[in-house]
């Protein structure tokens, strides 16, 4: 029942919209990544700050996967790391089994310390496929985001988001911390998977980066595009998406996956570059830190994660590096105290994050499109006063039914 | 058969029936007016048809299939379009963007992925943006709208989905006199083409309307006809008016 509307035809029909990748990040972004690659050159290929920009570009694409559902779909979860974390430990456990046949332990045997600790004698059956490198990578990637899909099955098909899905996300990290800690036969338990080569250098610093970019890239193609726009629709009001037939649902569970394989691949990259996993890896505490690295750097925002994970991360550095002492202890073993104060201050003082506080401050200044919003916005702020008169609408003595 | 088709529906919050036993259908291509006073359940009507609650008795048929207790999203799908009371749209994504996701297409995730806003789609979201005389403000913020334009834009979604029936809740509320009028307007343009089951407090928007009336009371069908002959009903005066002001 299509009808022919007949329009006035007058007006300019532009859309206007952000570039895709605008010319100014795809410059910033090139340097960026060519100086974050060639730091093993004039830092060592040892060098510490090498090290950590391998594990922060690596924290930053798994802050990135928060940012896809908390800022883009509006999902909170609080246990992300469930899935950067098992990613971590199939690879670090793929190594270590590999590790141990070519150098027997201290004890002399061909399997991992902590088997023998606990008594097995030789590899479980089950850990087999490990072995294999190409497989322990694609179940690395796999099984996590199988999980995210049962996971979302489970809760967003039952109508379960906000806040109980953030408690139920809370409660899926503590129970893995737990199970890990628990099964030590098998992960290592409290002391995690250690005393296995790393991939730390150059070339694995080029795989990261290259990734990397593919993850940035893909995460602003997706939410640029049409699908994109549903689920920030989704965000912004999932009743009213609901009820314009969008299976909600569905669109969460989609971007739940993503974001999961995303935290998986990045927790597998950390595993090889860092050459130790723990149960750390896997708990509320790690992907709490996620949700604040997003707040801080700016949520909605692609690039935020990125900035945020390197400034947080970056600061934790440099504080620990201080020989300052405060009431007999070292500064940086306030590092805590000191994150917690931060992320209340940005909540309560840039609420958009360090990104998106800078965005609005631009369109805010500029004289074009996003300056004559801003305009429009204050003008409308004040009609709407005069137009919405909830329930006097009516004049005494007006008929009213 | 009606475009929709209400038979016995009944809907019991802790014994207390808000909807009781109501037989009610709307043709189509018709625009009928749906009036009551406050708690007459015609809201909770509206929520039955859209599938936000489900009822205790009765069916609901549209376009002659059952649609009783489906979920939101499939009777939308079947061509039913509501809009809620008070404005509700995608406050951060522009005007484009909330008729834009409103279009009539695959919604299904997978077919989604790779989908671009055609030529035709674009072609017609500005002919909507036109018809409701929002085009101008095309690339700002939903959140950036006055209430009256909102729900103008929230109108404007409604179409963009081509239903078969369009559900309006008191779009009129707390609006200007002005704001009315235009509403009004809108509302008999649209009605030209669709199926409206319109919700509305204002007598003088459906004096305007002049068009047949159904009167909701306590969950009941009280009265049904051309305006004027229900006002001149002695219950609907009983009800509404108050006994002895007319």
């Amino acid at each position: 029942m299509a009808i022919n509307l007949a329009g006035g035809g007058a007006t300019v029909r532009k859309v206007r919209r952000a570039r895709l990748i605008p010319l100014w990040a795809l410059i910033l972004g090139a340097l960026v990544m060519a100086l974050i690659g060639t730091s093993p050159h004039y830092a060592g290929t040892d060098s510490y700050v090498v090290g950590l920009i391998g594990k922060f570009l690596c924290f930053a694409i798994f802050a990135l996967s928060v940012d896809l559902i908390w800022g883009f779909a509006g999902i909170l979860s609080l246990g992300q790391a469930v899935y950067f974390g098992i990613g971590a430990y199939m690879v670090a456990l793929s190594m270590k089994l590999n590790y141990t046949l070519e150098n027997a332990t201290r004890y002399g045997g061909n399997i991992p310390d902590f088997m023998e600790w606990n008594g097995l004698t030789e590899v479980p059956g089950f850990m087999a496929p490990l072995l294999s490198t190409p497989v322990a990578v694609a179940l690395a990637l796999a099984i996590p985001t199988l999980l995210a899909f049962i996971f979302g099955v489970i809760t967003f098909k039952r109508h379960i988001y906000g806040v109980y899905c953030a408690v139920i996300t809370l409660a899926e990290a503590l129970i893995l911390e737990r199970f890990i800690v628990e099964y030590q036969a098998y992960t290592g338990g409290f002391n995690g998977i250690t005393d296995y080569s790393n991939l730390r250098g150059a070339p694995f610093l080029w795989v990261i980066i290259a990734v990397t970019v593919v993850c940035f890239l893909g995460a602003r193609v997706l939410t640029h595009s049409r699908i994109g726009t549903v689920l920030k629709s989704i965000r912004d009001n999932d009743v009213r998406a609901e009820f314009m037939g969008y299976n909600v649902a569905n669109y969460r569970i989609f971007v739940f996956c993503i974001s999961a394989f995303m935290a998986a691949g990045a927790g597998a990259m950390y595993a090889a570059w860092v050459g130790i996993v723990s149960f750390l890896d896997t708990g509320p505490l790690l992907s709490v830190e996620a949700v604040i690295w997003t707040a801080v750097g700016g949520r909605a925002t692609i690039i935020g994660p990125f900035i945020g994970a390197f400034l947080i991360r970056g600061l934790e550095f440099v504080l620990s590096g201080l020989d300052i002492e405060l009431a007999g202890r070292s500064i940086a073993e306030y590092w805590q105290i000191f994150m917690g104060a931060l992320f209340i201050a940005v909540v309560l003082w840039i609420p958009d994050g360090i990104v998106g506080t800078i965005g609005n401050w631009v369109r805010k200044r500029g004289t074009g499109t996003l300056g004559q919003i801003r305009e429009d916005q204050d003008r409308l702020a004040h009609d709407r006063q005069h137009d919405w008169d909830p329930a006097g609408a009516t004049k005494p003595g007006e008929e009213r039914v | 058969m009606a475009l929709l088709e209400i038979k016995g529906l009944t809907t019991e919050v802790s014994g207390y029936k808000i909807i009781d036993n109501l037989d009610f259908s709307v043709e189509a291509n018709e625009l009928r007016v749906l009036l009551g006073p406050n708690g007459a359940g015609k809201t909770t009507l509206i929520a039955m048809i859209t599938g936000q609650f489900k009822p205790t008795a009765g069916k609901i048929f549209f376009d002659g299939k059952d649609i009783t207790g489906r979920a939101p999203d499939e009777i939308f799908l079947a061509g039913i379009s509501r809009k809620f009371q008070v404005p509700n749209m995608y406050e951060t994504l522009s005007v484009y963007d909330n008729v834009m996701i409103s279009l009539q297409t695959d919604r299904k995730v997978f077919k989604y992925m790779f989908k671009r806003v055609s030529p035709a789609e674009n072609e017609r979201i500005w002919e909507i943006l036109e018809f409701i005389e929002l085009a101008d403000r095309a690339n700002d913020p939903a959140d950036t709208m006055s209430h009256g334009e909102r729900q103008w834009l929230e109108m404007g979604m409604l179409i963009g989905s081509n239903p078969k029936l369009l559900l309006l809740d008191e779009p009129t509320t707390g609006m200007t006199e002005q704001g009315k009028q235009r509403t009004a307007q809108l509302i008999e343009k649209i009605a030209k083409s669709h199926t409206v089951l319109l919700v509305e407090h204002d007598m003088h928007v459906v004096r305007r309307l002049g068009k047949k009336v159904t009167v909701l009371h306590q969950g009941k069908l009280l009265a049904e006809g051309p305006l004027a002959e229900v006002v001149e009903n002695e219950m609907v005066k009983a009800v509404y008016l108050g006994k002895g002001r007319h």
